[in-house]
């Protein structure tokens, strides 16, 4: 118990900290909130009071106690490009982003695993190769060439799903899944590369154990050994690893979703940078922070369920 | 009488080959030899000699380490008939895995399954080849390790591998492997990684199973004193080819090829320096050159003094990791080594040997006590002052694989000491390497050369080579030969006996083998628990040892001699306490009883 407490308090923190440095940040960042609002062509003075009213003259220690104050309150501020209260906009995002970030994780460790354990059970053979080809061109390719070319066969060329915009899964579940098959698939592929050649390491490893050994010596087949014995002890790792991709994969979407025209967190940090939206990037950052560090606070607590050398203590 | 008996095991011409990068290597060649019923073979060899390689091919087990049986039979007198190994299936193999071969590997610390429960890795071979339900299943796994003798069975089925100790799991995987009731238990250096008193326990163990249920053991071991505990008969082996064949007397009483007559003689026999006052240097056969004897100075002068030495390791624990406990890793020590002597610290694993060396050389900072170096005051010494005070004394580690830098022309590591106390510049540096190659018995083209070109024996030469290379008064040597086959052993234990012959060094010798302290060591102190125990001459220590835990190791070190067989049938020793100790926990200073002149034994009430 008190090892949750821990984590989630380091968590705290760890948060407090982006929210300080984001703020820093966003307030370095050249452009002016209140010519932002008015436009370039506005009058000196009136820039000069709504400044005043906003309190951008206040020193950035104030102006940063009044946001964080704003934060944990529920009052997240209105967006500058979208004039429209920031915490419902980003919640509707992020659960588009949200949908496409599962998406993909699943598709990637439902291929990775397999693909890593069949060649690390016969390494250094064709199987091994393959595979190991497979996931250096998987890496060594940027997610937008994969979106390109998913583009252009599955939207362009068969005609199967559309190739660009996204359908709330509340409206219409399945073609909520149709948008968000192509973007999760585009981005799914780095992250399969990536987990491969993690499974097939961490696998390697375990299947030279000497418990493996053990087992086979009892008598147990092959698949007992390698799919029970070697795999259970694999699980651990690989959801370390896939737990720390959430991070890269937020930061995919920015691209990804830009392509695809699917309007997710990705594509709404984006158009808040292009547009200089302080509040909304703020706001964004510290949310997408969020996310990432509570996905591997599930991923280091689920730890515990599949090794049990891990106490909660 | 036993050439009536048809042979449980026929090995003929086995022939086992591994791929290489130029071709097939070959691994294991022309070996054959027969095992009955009921005996106890042992296959005896040093590293690469192939012994490994013929037991995992007699389970077939060696094709997942990449290995190919290429010619050869292995007949296994099977329950359903005779069938050889070399040829049959996968089926027929499974089913006689685990069945009807058991097997028990080196490292209990890593052969059992750390995420499953011990009830869930006994169980899964009885309900496959017995057919067994999960609660008959169950029910056997209790039975069974109640027959290896371990404490709470119940609750160990529940448990986890990491929360036994070493000794235990080695009992669990023995459990695992007779659970079938198999006519072959194959036990590859079942006790290698163990403490002597486990290992004692291990094969008193092994050897009543055996009698009890009357199967067949292939026992395979390097170690020579093992080999004259438990075996029937004895196969050597050598590079892969069989040596030697016999009844276990005979081997040692009169073996007739030269390879088993050379690792006889490098095999230290606990007991046969009895009645001698200086160590002696090993008699080597083929290394005739006349070895001079370490002897005492006339007057001890005294070298390193340590008194009330303490040191404690924090464990960290909470939310600002502050200190939770302390291991109290040694506890008030206090020893004396003179000017050209050897001290031996022994004990088992974390009796607080390791760390003493340390704390005296500062790597671990001790928590208090004093450490004299020719009167010198090393605690008291700022960092510039201490690493001044390193030119006196040096290490030589357990590992030479991982104390040498692989990227490293070996020239360069043992001039590094000359460059950094600037002892030498210029072409003086490479006469002194030189010097200090010759000194080692190394040739001086080795200079130019990695360490993964040389054999773990060169490496530790090179090693010494190194901590020589400041001429320091004392080298504390931490398990330096531990890691080394016992003819590679021998030449370094004689190595360093003619450099304290000639140099006049002082040694630390820090080690968990007993018969090899009894060689070397001019006094010894055994530490348990991070106290020293006894300490006194080696005589003293040796033939007329006092305190109870002396006497508990002393009976488990297996003697090297089939005629003097000490390993019984049922030990168990008293497992060693945890030197975890809460916060602000101030045991009492160490009182000792001076039984003898020089001989001092810890009052009973401190441990």
């Amino acid at each position: 118990m008190s090892y949750i407490l821990n984590r989630i308090l380091s968590m705290l923190l760890t948060l407090f900290l982006i929210s300080a440095i984001t703020f820093a940040v966003t307030n370095i960042l050249p452009g002016d909130v209140a010519m932002m609002i008015m436009g370039t062509q506005s009058n000196p003075e009136a820039l000069a009071g709504l400044r005043e009213s906003l309190g951008l003259n206040d020193p950035l220690l104030v102006q940063y106690g009044r946001w964080i104050g704003g934060m944990l309150t529920g009052d997240w501020g209105t967006s500058l490009v979208f004039k429209e209260p920031i915490a419902p906009l980003l919640l509707q995002k992020m659960t588009a982003s949200g949908l496409i970030v599962l998406f993909s994780m699943s598709i990637a460790l439902i291929c990775a695993v397999p693909l890593g354990v069949w060649a690390a059970v016969h390494p250094n053979r064709w199987q091994d190769t393959a595979s190991s080809s497979a996931a250096l061109l998987g890496v060594s390719l940027p997610d937008f060439f994969w979106g390109i070319m998913m583009i252009l066969l599955f939207a362009r060329g068969l005609h199967w799903l559309p190739s660009s915009g996204f359908v709330d899964p509340g409206e219409d579940l399945l073609l909520a899944f149709r948008h968000a098959l192509l973007p999760s698939l585009a981005l799914g592929l780095g992250l399969m590369a990536h987990l491969t050649r993690m499974t097939r390491a961490t696998m390697t490893g375990i299947l030279n154990q000497e418990f493996i050994r053990v087992a086979r010596a009892k008598g147990l087949g092959e698949r007992t050994v390698v799919w029970r014995y070697g795999l259970a002890n694999a699980v651990g790792p690989v959801m370390t690893v896939a737990g720390l991709q959430v991070g890269y994969l937020f930061g995919s979407i920015i691209v990804i979703e830009s392509l695809f025209n699917y309007t997710g967190m990705g594509w709404l940090t984006y158009q808040a940078l292009l547009n200089r939206d302080i509040p909304l990037i703020q706001a964004s950052v510290f949310v997408i922070a969020a996310v990432v560090m509570l996905a591997n606070l599930i991923v280091d607590l689920l730890y515990v369920l599949v090794d049990p050398r891990i106490r909660l203590s | 009488m036993l050439d009536d008996v048809r042979p449980l095991v026929a090995i003929d011409n086995l022939r086992v080959e591994f791929q290489g990068e130029e071709g097939p290597i070959v691994g294991v060649e022309d070996v054959s030899f027969t095992i009955a019923p009921g005996e106890t073979l042992c296959v005896v060899g040093e590293s690469g000699s192939g012994k490994s390689v013929t037991s995992l091919s007699l389970m077939r087990l060696v094709e997942f380490g990449g290995g190919r049986i290429t010619g050869g039979r292995l007949e296994f007198a099977s329950a359903a008939g005779v069938i050889d190994v070399a040829g049959a299936d996968d089926a027929t193999m499974r089913a006689i895995r685990g069945k009807e071969i058991g097997m028990i590997f080196q490292e209990p610390m890593t052969s059992l399954n750390p995420v499953f429960t011990i009830e869930r890795q006994m169980t899964d071979g009885l309900r496959m080849h017995m057919g067994l339900s999960g609660e008959a299943a169950r029910a056997r796994a209790l039975e069974l390790l109640k027959q290896v003798r371990i404490p709470e069975p119940e609750r160990r089925l529940k448990q986890y591998p990491h929360e036994l100790s070493g000794g235990m799991r080695q009992r669990v995987v023995i459990a695992m492997a007779m659970a079938c009731k198999p006519r072959l238990l194959i036990a590859d250096e079942p006790t290698t990684a163990l403490d002597v008193t486990i290992q004692a326990e291990i094969l008193s163990l092994i050897n009543r199973l055996k009698r009890e249920t009357g199967m067949a053991v292939l026992f395979i071991t390097h170690d020579m004193a093992v080999v004259a505990q438990v075996a029937d008969r004895v196969v050597v082996m050598c590079q892969g080819k069989l040596v030697e064949e016999g009844p276990v007397e005979q081997i040692f009483a009169s073996p007739k090829q030269d390879y088993t007559r050379a690792l006889l003689a490098a095999v230290p026999r606990l007991g046969e320096m009895r009645g001698k006052s200086a160590p002696e240097p090993m008699r080597l056969i083929g290394d005739e050159a006349d070895v001079r004897a370490p002897l005492l100075p006339q007057a001890p002068e005294p070298l390193l003094e340590v008194s009330n030495l303490t040191t404690r390791y924090p464990v960290k624990g909470g939310l600002i990791r502050r200190t939770v406990a302390n291991v109290h890793a040694v506890e008030d020590v206090s020893f004396t080594i003179n000017k050209g002597e050897t001290l031996a610290l022994v004990g088992e694993s974390g009796c607080g040997k390791s760390s003493c060396g340390r704390s005296i050389l500062r790597l671990s900072e001790p928590t208090s006590g004093t450490v004299l170096l020719d009167k010198c005051d090393i605690i008291g010494l700022s960092a510039r002052d201490l690493r001044r005070a390193w030119r006196d004394m040096q290490m030589v580690f357990q590992d030479p694989f991982a104390s040498l830098n692989p990227y490293m022309r070996l020239r360069e590591q043992v001039a590094e000491p000359l460059r950094n106390f600037g002892l030498a510049k210029g072409s003086e540096v490479e006469d002194r390497v030189a010097g200090l190659f010759d000194r080692v018995h190394l040739p001086r083209s080795f200079m130019s050369r990695f360490p993964h070109e040389l054999s773990g024996g060169q490496r530790q030469r090179v090693a010494i080579a190194r901590a020589l290379a400041v001429r320091p008064k004392l080298i504390i040597a931490d398990e330096s030969v531990s890691a080394l086959d016992v003819s590679v052993q021998a030449q370094v234990l004689n190595l360093m006996m003619e450099l304290q012959a000639e140099l006049g060094v002082s040694f630390l010798f820090i080690s968990h083998d007993m018969a090899v302290v009894e060689r070397v060591s001019h006094r010894v102190g055994v530490m348990y628990r991070g106290r020293l125990v006894e300490i006194g001459s080696r005589a003293q220590v040796f033939e007329t040892p006092r305190h109870e835990y002396t006497r508990t190791l002393l009976s488990a070190v297996p003697i090297a001699d089939p005629t003097r067989r000490t390993i019984g049938d049922d030990l168990n020793f008293r497992p060693i306490p945890s030197p975890v100790f809460p916060l602000g926990h101030e045991p009492g200073p160490s009182e000792y009883d001076e039984v003898a002149p020089g001989h001092l034994v810890l009052k009973d009430t401190m441990t």
